[in-house]
């Protein structure tokens, strides 16, 4: 066993002799003596957090490609003077942009907006259902990211580094609190848009972390998980027998070897036994009531944004810790109609607006977002001017890549409703105050589980590995809290 | 439970917390490094108080310096007094010593102040091979190291494992394959000593030995067959994956290797092969996503470089050192710029293009190439590690804690290959022995495979690793030599039973009292499931293959490539020939840990989870390996149950089954092949597995159309009267033809047809045999611009009143099925133009069925066969055989 699992085994094994009353304690021990002295008792198994947690459950709803906070949640009217002049030189000096070369004009926003609710977050047009639970979340309009590319800012957001190789922030969770429920993953990602988020795969990985924390990808179409349906002419009933030969002929071989590995061995494919009846069931909205479809925007067999929302409230509800969302398709830089945020972002905006708003809603109606956390947000903004690729205007509209300021939303456990945090320059170029970086929202996240994000750390390479990185700039953001 | 082991498993629990004597270069350096070392370092100019910390003469005086330590008494050492004194306490800035640490310190004094070296940073002497109590044991010199400890114990080694387990135990650590049966089966009746070890040396030379090591170095290379980043699109660098696994085979010594991989391109008279070997800092990811910084990832790859080189050499992490001095090892901020310095020379930059590559015949691979001498970069020292803020500039150097620079040897990526292979260097044979050691045992003697630095985990045996390590120098580092050495061991040919006193005792095989248990490797297990049922391929070598995977998991963004699964053998290629994308990695790999390629992976971390489960019991591929072990049981042995059983048991594990085993197998198959009988569609499914996932590769051309230049069609054009479909009908008066028939006035169309038809009707006839082999899934392929219709032996087939496109499949009806006989049969056509003519009219056909699976002289019994693709199926997941043992 290497040194990172038997760690996990001395913690789950003081957890246990902490807390369990003694008769658990023995049965416990009794099962180490007999089967898994050395294997790994399951690294999985709930663990005790480092203080009572605010959020037992996270749903991260990560839009990849940016939306464009100006379009949706920014309101600048100085912006709107200013449309189509030049912008100032001081702010593109030493600046590296995707897309825009020389001098770009300055854009204002096609769309109209209004204040909303108690505490009278501006949003636009565009978000008519949200607007109504403009009470029930925070808005952040003070990021910050340090990348301007999607890969790297998707990465440095989720892994805490911009680079390949790193632990992502539900593989962390993962790690440092198990699974509540035994027969479904962990940590749950459903994937909408059309594509994959750039950064792949690698933002649900499990990095230097044993691959047991990675996420598992749960898919509306086709097997909800990779190889669950047992294979053509295999029924439930023959697959059941197979099981039953497979653990009678490891318990003779484990009678003759007395590796205790045997016995893991044998509970993980019970377990995927269960999983292939547990997995599909819960990932099968057909049978929730049409009142709910119409909510949503659901429509079940397709794969799309809505469904995965409704998912998200259906995981939760069956204790998946962190369920991870990523929709594609925000990247409205204006190099085409389909990238224009007059023709495109209306269409995109329309559905997220439904499908957010109707989780919000249905969280709070069953009572999980108290202890549901819910962030909203892609992985930088957009720029306040009008990309000019290749260094002039063509038909189309849209804004580049913006690290400097974008705006995110959180809800639900822990989080205090009806806050407006943080504000931006007059044309939201730079943050104006309260500035979160992703390291902030990364160590309040992991507060908010009931982890110390300083503390949380995995020995690799010769370095304490954590999500935060290896400063302890990342601040968990006390403002936010409820 | 005996409370006796509670308390065991207690005190275990509770031992991690206990007190360990005081380490310097664990506890105290590092308190020295964070909190003094800056005023009273190795620093002349910023020295304070002129009082030196991180030497022993330093904090002694004997250097000349303020003495800040008296050896063994921390009451009159005023380095002790200050860090204590209450009103101006030291360190003058930041928070105070923690009381822990202050403890350690006053301990270290107390106990002489040493200075001691860490181990691993002294070159390794040959230990002398001490007395052990049964000198019969060992078999190689090592093995009385291993033997010493377990006396200090109080332990005995295992017995020897038996035949057919060191069989496969060998068989799979060296080729990453299991035994075949032959091999098997000429080991165990070769009755002379030396009968395991030609064995050993039949591995050894077998072509397969290379593609196992070379997956392992792969790891390292962190190869993969796309650039990685955001659009991670593919690149050709197999070559180099290919020049790696011929190297193997040739027992290309490791020096050697080494310098080809660093510096291949350095060699006087470098020949096209060790060019391709440059590939290896060539795996460096490529980032093309718009607005990057070429200049900030070249950056990032030469960083890379500097960071592997240094992990898989030395097991150093020299990344640690790219933003500020080592934490913990002696390596400092500058020494890591000056390992930078030797790889700042290459022309590659971060470029789409991914120049400089080398022309080969078939393809053109990454190459590291030098810049010529006027064009060379300066290096500097970054401040932060960030490239935009260099600092002093620097010199290319190595880190002076370890080995000295070889004299005479150039200061370039040769040289430092030089400098890392010197025999002077401390660590690059440890921690190479260390890696074949983890390989064949499950983990290395030092476990922290990737970390020999001061926060790496203490070797188990010291000596045992030493050893290996001078012996592995002596042999001139003979890859070969010393895996055999090692595989000859007495401590490695040991049975891997346990008992519960050794469980108890050594729960974590640290003491090797007996032989290593551990889960296959990804690849190894995907290998082994082709290799038992026959499917496996054994070509070598070329571009990377796809075998089947599931739709939709291979999203790409931007560049539209494909995943096509290839055709024929290259489905059933070992693991390393796949396709490796770094953003999308072959899934059923990934659930058994293997690497992605994105990150240098010094040891795979092996878990055991549900998905692995589901994926070995339901992965197609697998599913594939169960049919196909089944067919190949069924074909090899005669019909008694037991003998299907135990062979399909020995094919897979190269053990006969106990007669338990044998037992449940057999039941299993009855319990199995009753349910099957009532479920025939299921039966057929289980049996035809293959089909579901490549229906087109098993068709047979029962009769040719003209695509495939057929011909031999009886044809009329009017009328034959009643009875011209049937088999005995004699057509000896219809014309004979091929396809295409018809007439065009398009000429370009005209020149496509074979035979002219210019009527309303057109009659044809055509013989075929069906073989002893039944085909099925008869299907019937049309080009035709009229409606037609078939019978088979009289019984109408298949039929259509319109046009289509192309060639269009019609299956043929059950009942024409049926009536297919062995030896002669008819196809009859009628083609009847539905319109009226206009350009043209046309007609041809062909006849494909499906070959069926090859059982053998299994009987007909479908629900019997099938039952055994289950049984398979089961027999691919037991523990045993994801397991080598």
């Amino acid at each position: 066993m290497t040194p990172e699992l038997q760690q996990l085994r001395e913690f789950t094994r003081r957890h246990f002799l902490e807390r369990c009353h003694l008769g658990l304690a023995n049965m416990f021990l009794a099962s180490m003596a007999r089967g898994a002295a050395s294997g790994p008792d399951n690294p999985l198994a709930p663990k005790k957090p480092e203080h009572a947690p605010k959020a037992k459950s996270i749903i991260y709803l990560h839009m990849a490609g940016s939306p464009s906070q100006l379009e949706l949640w920014d309101y600048k009217p100085e912006l709107q003077k200013y449309d189509g002049k030049d912008c100032p030189q001081n702010l593109l000096e030493g600046k590296r942009f995707a897309f825009i070369k020389g001098v770009p004009k300055l854009l204002a926003t096609p769309y109209q907006f209004r204040q909303h609710g108690q505490s009278g977050a501006w949003m636009s047009e565009l978000l008519p259902n949200f607007a109504k639970a403009a009470d029930d979340v925070c808005i952040i309009r003070s990021m910050t990211t340090d990348q301007f590319n999607h890969a790297p800012a998707q990465l440095y957001l989720h892994t805490g580094n911009p680079r390949f190789g790193y632990a992502s922030m539900g593989a962390w969770a993962t790690y440092g609190l198990g699974s509540e429920n035994q027969d479904l993953p962990g940590f749950v990602v459903l994937v909408s848009g059309g594509n994959n988020p750039d950064g792949g795969k690698s933002l649900w990985g499990s990095g230097y972390l044993p691959s047991v924390y990675q996420g598992v990808q749960c898919r509306t179409q086709g097997d909800p998980v990779l190889f669950l349906s047992d294979p053509e002419g295999m029924d439930r009933g023959l697959r059941r027998k197979t099981l039953d030969a497979i653990r009678d002929l490891n318990s003779m071989q484990e009678r003759r070897f007395g590796d205790p590995e045997t016995q893991a061995r044998i509970a993980q494919y019970e377990l995927a036994y269960r999983m292939q009846t547990s997995v599909p069931k819960v990932m099968d909205i057909s049978k929730e009531p049409d009142s709910m479809h119409k909510r949503y925007g659901t429509e079940p067999g397709k794969v799309s944004f809505a469904n995965n929302c409704l998912l998200a409230r259906r995981l939760v509800e069956n204790g998946v810790r962190f369920v991870q969302l990523f929709h594609w398709g925000w990247d409205h830089h204006g190099s085409s109609r389909r990238e224009d945020i007059r023709y495109d972002l209306p269409g995109k905006a329309k559905v997220m607006d439904q499908s957010v708003s109707a989780l919000i809603t249905d969280l709070k109606e069953r009572g999980l977002l108290k202890d549901t956390l819910v962030v909203w947000g892609g992985e930088f903004g957009r720029t306040p001017m009008r990309e000019n690729r290749g260094g002039s205007y063509g038909p189309w509209v849209g804004r580049d890549h913006h690290p400097y300021a974008f705006t995110m939303w959180m809800a639900g456990g822990g989080i205090k409703a009806g806050l407006n945090y943080g504000e931006t320059d007059e044309i939201g170029y730079y943050v104006g105050r309260d500035r979160v970086n992703v390291r902030d929202l990364q160590a309040t996240i992991l507060h908010l589980l009931g982890l110390n994000p300083y503390r949380l750390s995995f020995a690799y390479q010769g370095l304490n590995q954590r999500l935060i990185g290896p400063t302890d700039e990342g601040r968990i953001m006390k403002d936010l809290l409820a | 439970m005996p409370p006796r082991i509670m308390i065991a498993i207690l005190a275990c629990a509770l031992g991690a917390q206990a007190q360990a004597p005081v380490d310097y270069q664990r506890d105290i350096r590092p308190i020295l490094a964070k909190r003094c070392i800056a005023c009273h370092g190795p620093d002349e100019h910023g020295r304070q108080a002129n009082l030196r910390l991180d030497t022993q003469e330093g904090a002694t005086g004997k250097s000349g310096g303020y003495a800040g330590i008296v050896p063994g008494k921390s009451a009159k050492s005023r380095v002790y007094a200050r860090i204590t004194d209450s009103r101006r306490p030291m360190p003058p800035v930041g928070p105070r010593l923690s009381p822990q640490e202050v403890d350690l310190i006053r301990q270290w004094i107390d106990s002489g102040a040493p200075y001691t070296n860490h181990w691993a940073f002294e070159r390794p002497r040959r230990p002398v091979a001490p007395a052990v109590s049964d000198p019969k044991w060992p078999v190689v010199e090592f093995d009385n190291f291993v033997l010493a400890r377990l006396d200090k114990e109080g332990l005995r080694p295992s017995p020897v494992a038996d035949r057919y387990t060191l069989a496969r135990r060998v068989a799979l650590d060296l080729t990453g394959l299991p035994p075949s049966p032959e091999m098997t089966a000429a080991y165990l009746k070769d009755t002379s000593p030396e009968a395991y070890e030609r064995l050993v040396d039949k591995l050894l030379a077998s072509p397969q030995y290379g593609e196992r090591w070379a997956r392992v170095w792969l790891d390292l290379a962190r190869y993969a067959d796309t650039q990685g980043y955001e659009k991670d699109n593919r690149r050709t660098i197999w070559p180099y994956r290919d020049w790696v696994i011929r190297a193997l085979n040739s027992n290309m010594r490791f020096d050697e290797f080494t310098k080809l991989q660093l510096a291949g391109d350095l060699i006087p008279q470098a020949t096209e092969e060790d060019l391709i070997a440059t590939g290896f800092h060539r795996n460096t990811m490529t980032n093309t996503e718009g607005g990057t910084d070429d200049e900030e990832f070249r950056d990032a790859a030469i960083r890379d470089r500097v960071a592997v080189t240094g992990q898989v050499w030395m097991g150093l992490t020299l990344g640690c050192a790219q933003c500020h001095t080592h934490k913990y090892d002696p390596i400092s901020h500058k020494e890591f710029y000056q390992f930078y310095a030797f790889f700042n020379q290459t022309e590659d930059s971060d470029k789409p293009d991914d120049r400089p590559a080398l022309k080969l015949a078939n393809a053109s691979t990454l190459i590291l190439k030098e810049l010529p001498e006027n064009q060379r970069r300066k290096t500097h020292i970054l401040e932060r590690g960030n490239f935009l803020t260099p600092g002093e500039e620097v010199e290319a150097s190595v880190p002076a804690a370890f080995a000295a620079f070889p004299k005479g040897a150039p200061r370039n990526r040769l040289g430092l290959a030089e400098w890392l292979v010197s025999k002077e260097n401390p660590l690059t044979a440890r921690v190479t022995v260390n890696r074949f050691w983890a390989r064949l045992f499950g983990k290395g003697i030092v476990e922290s495979e990737e970390d020999f630095g001061t926060q790496g985990t203490a070797p188990a045996n010291q000596e045992l690793l030493d050893w290996l390590a001078t012996e592995y120098m002596r042999l001139n580092w003979d890859g070969k030599a010393i895996l055999k050495t090692i595989v000859m061991s007495a401590t490695y040919r040991q049975s891997s039973n346990a008992t519960p006193e050794l469980l108890e005792k050594d729960p974590t095989n640290r003491l090797l009292a007996r032989g290593a248990r551990f889960r296959l490797d990804a690849e190894v297990m995907r290998d082994q499931a082709l290799a038992v049922s026959g499917l496996l391929s054994k070509k070598m070598y070329g571009p990377p293959v796809m075998p089947w995977q599931p739709d939709g998991v291979w999203q790409v963004v931007y560049n539209g490539e494909r995943w096509i699964t290839s055709e024929g053998e290259d489905r059933y290629r070992r693991g390393l020939y796949t396709f490796m994308r770094r953003t999308s990695p072959y899934p059923s790999s990934m659930s058994y840990d293997a690497p992605t390629g994105e990150i240098c992976t010094m040891r795979r971390i092996r878990t055991n989870t549900p998905l692995q489960a589901l994926t070995s019991l339901n992965d197609p591929v697998f599913m594939e390996a169960a049919q196909q072990l089944a067919l190949r049981t069924l074909r090899e042995t005669g019909k008694s149950e037991s003998a299907r059983a135990a062979r399909m048991f020995q094919l897979v594990l190269a053990r006969p089954p106990e007669k338990e085993e044998l037992r449940r197998i057999v039941s299993l198959h009855r319990e199995v092949k009753k349910d099957l009988a009532r479920k025939k569609a299921s039966a057929e499914k289980l049996l035809h597995y293959d089909r579901t996932l490549y229906k087109a590769d098993l068709e047979e051309t029962v009769i040719a159309d003209a695509r495939k230049e057929g011909g031999g069609w009886r044809y009329a054009t009017e009328d034959p009267g009643d009875g011209w479909l049937d088999a005995g009908h004699d057509d000896a008066g219809w014309r004979t033809g091929r396809g295409l028939f018809g007439a065009f006035e398009n000429e370009e169309r005209q020149k496509e047809v074979a035979t002219s038809w210019e009527t309303d009707t057109l009659w044809l006839r055509h013989e075929f045999t069906a073989s002893e082999r039944k085909l099925s899934d008869f299907r019937l392929q049309v080009k035709t611009v009229s409606g037609f219709e078939a019978w088979i032996n009289g019984i109408s087939a298949a039929g259509s009143p319109q046009e289509r496109t192309g060639y269009y499949e019609y299956p043929i009806t059950s009942a024409a099925e049926r009536a297919i006989r062995p030896g002669r049969n008819v196809l009859a056509i009628r083609v009847v133009r539905n319109h009226e003519k206009k350009s043209g009219q046309s007609f041809d056909a062909g006849l494909v069925a499906t070959r069926p699976p090859d059982f053998g002289k299994a009987g007909r019994d479908d629900a019997d066969r099938a039952s055994w693709v289950v049984v398979a199926n089961a027999i691919l997941n037991l523990d045993e055989t994801l397991t080598r043992r």
